[in-house]
């Protein structure tokens, strides 16, 4: 009688035929011994080109008897190869329970028996027969030859056994390898004193060989072409049974459990095993077909099919109505066995619209199967109730991790007698959970294997999902169904439905999910149409994304794709009162919607601040403001400009009696310490020097360039320009503002020459110095202009390039001296030359680092506080000024510190924009209120103000706007450019490249490329 | 639940208001500063009835702020899992609907909804039985189940159920 799961599993080998049997077999062959017989069999039945193949993979495993008997499964293969193999084969195996034969002839004369019987063309029937009559033998057999454990041991090598010795091969030839040793013993007889010669298929490029001696291998491979025996490795004898092993894959593989197909049409669909049967080590699996019904009829009809595999027909439920409108056949016959109905269409058999189909243990995967929701939904087929998902557990609860229960979880019991039983776990065991029933009446603690547990949860429970695709959400479990739970999530307040297993108790509250791809929650993106936003929430496949739009907070939500890529840049902008933002500062938002709060900054991009407020609940606590609607908290200058006017500044300044040089003297003394003191607002002065470039003055790298990384303490490290690589130098070792070299030295020469104040320059006081020597000699250097530093305080008297104009012009504005302002013609002079030119060391770096705010504010930290709010830098006040003075109202303050103060180097003004407008650079003007109107500046009145022509082209109206309403307009990669700052001030160029705040700029008129600061580049006009 | 209970607070207090409404001003403040908030153990503080006693304060240096331990009577509200609450159906969508008693908010998912209950979606979205006898929408009164409750520093959010017996709506807007 052939049973169902034979015919089934026959019709699989036809199959199988359909496609590559051969590859197939072949491999089964090298993975499993016990496989062969029944591949013999189809070969048999077959009767088709076994030599080719089937000579070679059996001659493989030459081995050693006595060294092979510790594999079960070669054991019980080896049953079914002695009862098929003719008595001649016997001699060769010197051991009974020995496995396949080692020698080559043997394999051979096992062969040869059956060519004659493949001949006489038995019938089917009889061939049938005999094949149940082996398997049934077989099974016998299996039982008889079990070892015991003792029994194995012994046979385990010891040092007297001859050694195993790895010898390198030809990659691909291992086998060859093998069978041509073979061949050579053969020949040679005795000659070769090797024992065996082993290729084994998971291991490429190697083979081993048995030998008491390494020269007997030696030998043995002598001529040898595919060995390469320059090295031979032994093989430590714990380790030799490793060699042989075939790992056993426990596979523990029962009904209702869910595995993969790993090959064929249904490679990858989920199956649930029906049936096992170890011996044979085939499974019946339950599969949603993949059957292509037309393409079935017309191949029943013996229509040709084009046999194109390219096309994969979808899953879906057999519908056998369907099948029977086709003219399919239908046979409905019931199996003999279990008594069930199967359709029998074509030799697949059905039922309730599931294939059944019967396949090797190999062709699926057992491990690790996890099915997805919509797997198992889709397997819940019509009329199936829950009670299987229970069941089906089994598999899941298989990749459990270690530590899957936790003393104090709830659990209920799944399977067997307890079932339903619910309690918690005490204690958990390899295996085993001890549980503490909630059952009265019961035992205090029952064992419970852990495969028949499952968490439990009720609704109500607050869970963290801790695996699988929701994993990191939080959230209180609404509804359980059998081990799935739904969950309203607490941050979306959406269901998600999550396998009990992958959940547990928690009172924590998260979000889930939160970083696709590159993209993390709270990162500062540029998207696709060049706006940009932070991420706020993390969605499945897409991001909610809070736009850099200050007027009002929206909200895009953008895919994964539309994003086009991070932003990461440290920047700093400057806030209303020109105090420099650097991110996590702390700002508070003086105007718009959000006016009043405050928080630190996260992000910072084209001057628009994302500030997160823990206290702002929408848009996950971020707030999109414009810097210049910002104000650092605690900055050095917040107090003194809340006010916002320059009156009450000056006012503030005028009291406090200030003598500039000590600060800086203080400062000169100890740089690093009483800077860090006083910074203001949680703004480093590190960061100043930070990214800077400095030139190393003193030790091993005197002379080098390079940009500062980091501080730490008093060392700075600072990447190299001319070398690949980032060096630790002493902060006194270095000077920076060296981008703009050659104000660096000037200054030197002025004022500071011998006593090498420069190096110190990074620390900020330094620069004060400097002028106070100037003071006396070069006069014009303070006149440099006065950069951003003005602006702030005074925005009308931005340019004035010249102190003297300063002083005089600033007066001016507050309407002190009026009869002063007469003198800012020359001031015009001072604008129009390139820095340059004459005194372009006046830009020089001393005075750089006057400019940045922060360093202004250490150097005022000594002086009376009041001051620091002022604009350190900003007051121009002129050394000379002592003879202004009594002009200017507001002057004593200004005048001593002047000196050092009014230097403001180009170079720092990098990050402050400074009023260093020129003419024929486009900027935005931007009434307050308005939005911002393009320009181009057609002269920059001495005052500070400019004439902005409207329009791009600057053809429209002309308006006078104060510098403070005016922006440069940043310019992007090949426009043409004016450079505003530096030595180059005025001239122009191309941008050819931005390289983070850094523009590289080919300037027209020598052609040189330079790398500038951003900042100082503006756009030019096109005439 | 509602509970009437003694809880203290220090209370900082700037010196400007510091003089004969001293104590006034302390409860003004206290009032502004407790009512309407939540905390994890107490629940929502819904109104201060009554001052038990005001500690003796300590100026802090420095600022001049001076702080008054301050022991209070007040009625707080917290919602406990398994407590039957009246409350008012604040949005309805496919997934179940959102409810308010008081303070507090409550969703009933879908899930515990009864089975014979099914969402229709348009102007009003609402769940309506089989027979249309009876509707939840927005603004509809439904008795229902705490069954869980999550609580944050600053508020507490329930999930409750209707699918049990003698809850559900029991004051139907649309049909008044």
């Amino acid at each position: 009688m052939r049973s169902k799961s034979e015919e089934m599993d026959d019709d699989d080998e036809e199959e199988e035929e359909d496609r590559s049997s051969r590859k197939r077999r072949r491999s089964d062959f090298i993975d499993d011994v016990a496989e062969e017989d029944e591949d013999e069999e189809e070969e048999e039945e077959e009767e088709e080109e076994e030599e080719a193949f089937g000579g070679a993979g059996r001659r493989r495993r030459a081995k050693r008897p006595s060294g092979s008997q510790f594999l079960d499964i070669e054991a019980e293969v080896d049953s079914d190869d002695d009862e098929e193999d003719d008595e001649a084969e016997d001699d060769f195996i010197v051991d009974n329970v020995a496995d396949i034969p080692d020698e080559d002839d043997n394999r051979r004369m096992h062969r040869r028996p059956l060519l004659p019987r493949e001949d006489e063309q038995e019938d089917v029937e009889a061939l049938e027969r005999r094949i149940q009559a082996r398997y049934a033998r077989s099974n016998h057999m299996e039982y008889d030859e079990e070892t015991t454990e003792v029994e194995q041991q012994a046979l385990l090598p010891s040092v007297r056994d001859p050694k195993l010795w790895m010898v390198k091969c030809a990659i691909g030839r291992e086998r060859e390898a093998a069978v041509c040793l073979m061949q050579k013993c053969i020949d040679r007889g005795p000659e070769m004193q090797i024992r065996s010669a082993v290729a084994l298929d998971h291991l490429k490029n190697f083979i081993y060989i048995e030998a008491d001696k390494e020269a007997h291998v030696r030998e043995a491979c002598k001529g040898l072409r595919n060995i390469y025996a320059q090295k031979i490795t032994l093989v430590p004898i714990k380790e030799m049974t490793d060699v042989l092993s075939v790992e056993s894959k426990a596979i523990d593989l029962s009904r209702d459990t869910w595995v993969r197909m790993k090959i064929g049409t249904y490679k990858g669909d989920l199956a649930k095993v029906v049936d096992v049967d170890n011996v044979r080590q085939r499974v019946t699996v339950k599969l949603i077909p993949r059957i292509d019904l037309q393409a079935l009829a017309n191949k029943l009809e013996g229509r040709e099919v084009a046999k194109k595999k390219a096309f994969v027909p979808p899953p879906r439920f057999m519908n056998i109505d369907e099948a029977r409108e086709l003219h399919i056949r239908v046979e409905r016959r019931r199996d003999p066995i279990t008594g069930e109905y199967f359709e029998n269409i074509g030799g697949m058999f059905f039922k309730d619209g599931f294939l059944y189909k019967t396949v090797s243990m190999k062709s699926i995967s057992a491990q690790n199967i996890k099915p997805t929701f919509d797997e198992l939904e889709k397997f819940r087929k019509p009329g199936e109730n829950g009670d299987g998902d229970i069941a089906s557990l089994s598999t899941l609860f298989a990749n459990r991790k270690k530590g899957h229960f936790m003393k104090g979880d709830a659990v209920i019991v799944v399977k067997g007698d307890l079932k339903n039983l619910k309690g918690w776990v005490e204690k958990v065991e390899e295996e085993n959970v001890h549980i503490r029933p909630e059952m009265k009446g019961l035992p205090k603690t029952l064992a419970v294997n852990e495969r028949e547990l499952c968490k439990y949860f009720e609704p109500g429970n607050h869970v963290k999902v801790v695996s699988g695709t929701q994993e990191g959400a939080t959230g209180m479990v609404v509804k359980v169904d059998q081990h799935v739970l739904i969950i309203l999530s607490d941050t979306t307040k959406e269901h998600i439905r999550v396998f009990a297993d992958d959940v547990v108790e928690s009172s924590e509250v998260t979000t889930g999910v939160t970083r696709i791809g590159d993209y993390e929650l709270h990162d500062l993106v540029l998207l696709d149409n060049m706006s940009f936003g932070v991420i706020i929430r993390v969605e499945t496949e897409a991001f909610q994304v809070l736009k850099g739009t200050p007027d009002r907070p929206e909200v895009d939500i953008v895919k994964l794709r539309e994003i086009k890529s991070k932003i990461d840049k440290k920047i700093s902008v400057q806030d209303r009162f020109n105090n420099t933002i650097s991110s996590k500062d702390v700002v508070r938002i003086l105007e718009g919607p959000c006016k009043g709060k405050q928080g630190p900054v996260e992000h910072i991009y084209r001057g628009i601040l994302f500030i997160y407020d823990r206290h702002h609940l929408e848009h996950a606590g971020f707030i999109c403001a414009k810097s210049q609607s910002c104000v650092v908290v605690g900055g050095s200058r917040t107090n003194g400009n809340r006010n916002g006017n320059s009156y009450s500044r000056f006012a503030g300044i005028a009291t406090p009696p200030r003598f500039p040089q000590s600060p800086k003297r203080f400062s000169r003394g100890g740089p690093p310490n009483d800077s860090g003191g006083r910074h203001r607002g949680g703004r480093g002065h590190h960061d100043g020097l930070v990214g800077s470039t400095v030139k190393v003055r003193q030790g091993p790298y005197k002379g080098y360039r390079g940009r500062v990384v980091e501080i730490k303490g008093q060392l700075v490290r600072v990447e190299l320009e001319s070398q690949m690589k980032v060096v630790t130098v002493d902060r006194n070792f270095i000077s920076d503002n060296v981008a703009i070299s050659t104000p660096h030295r000037d200054a030197s020469r002025y004022g500071m020459g011998s006593e090498t104040p420069m190096h110190p320059s990074r620390t900020p006081l330094h620069p004060y110095m400097t002028p106070m020597r100037d003071i006396g000699t070069t006069p014009i250097h303070d006149g440099m202009r006065t950069p951003m530093r003005d602006r702030a305080w005074n925005p009308y008297a931005p340019m004035s390039p010249s102190r003297d104009n300063w002083e005089e012009g600033n007066p001016a504005t507050w309407g002190a001296s009026p009869q002063y302002q007469p003198g800012s013609p020359p001031s015009r002079t001072y604008e129009a030359p390139t820095p340059g030119s004459g005194w372009a060391n006046t830009p020089g770096g001393s005075y750089s680092d006057a400019g940045t705010p922060r360093d202004s504010g250490s150097a005022y930290a000594n002086a009376p506080s009041p001051y620091l709010p002022s604009t350190p830098g900003g007051q121009p006040m002129t050394p000379n000024s002592a003879s202004y003075l009594p002009g200017t109202p507001g002057g004593q303050p200004m005048t001593p510190g002047t000196g050092g103060l009014d230097m403001m180097s180009p170079v720092i003004g990098g990050d402050t924009e400074g009023p260093w407008y020129m003419p024929d650079i486009l900027v935005n003007y931007r009434r307050s209120g308005d939005d911002p109107i393009m320009g181009v500046i057609r002269e920059v009145l001495p005052d500070g103000s400019c004439r902005i022509g409207l329009g791009s082209s600057g053809n429209g109206e002309t308006v006078t706007a104060p510098s403070s309403e005016v922006e440069v307009i940043v310019p992007r990669k090949s426009d043409k450019i004016k450079i505003m700052g530096g030595a180059l001030r005025g001239a122009t160029g191309k941008l050819i490249g931005v390289d983070g705040t850094d523009g590289i700029v080919k300037v027209d008129d020598t052609l040189d490329v330079k790398i500038l600061d951003l900042v100082i580049l503006a756009k030019l006009a096109q005439p | 639940m509602f509970f009437h209970i003694v809880l203290e607070r220090n209370m900082q207090l700037h010196p400007r208001h510091f003089g004969r409404n001293l104590r006034e001003n302390l409860v003004s403040k206290l009032m502004k500063d407790v009512e309407g908030t939540c905390s994890g153990r107490h629940g929502f503080v819904v109104a201060i009835t009554g001052i038990e006693n005001i500690g003796k304060g300590l100026i802090r240096d420095g600022t001049g702020f001076v702080t008054f331990p301050v022991k209070y009577q007040c009625v707080v509200f917290r919602p406990f899992k398994g407590e039957i609450l009246e409350a008012v159906v604040t949005m309805v969508n496919k997934m179940g609907f959102f409810a308010e008693a008081g303070p507090v908010q409550i969703f009933v998912s879908n899930h515990l909804i009864p089975d014979d209950m099914e969402f229709q979606s348009g102007d009003v979205p609402n769940y309506t039985t089989s027979d249309g006898s009876v509707k939840i929408q927005k603004d509809s009164e439904v008795r229902l189940k705490i069954i869980g409750t999550r609580v944050d520093a600053t508020e507490i959010f329930c999930i409750g159920t209707i699918k049990d017996d003698f809850l559900g709506v029991i004051n139907d807007p649309s049909a008044a």
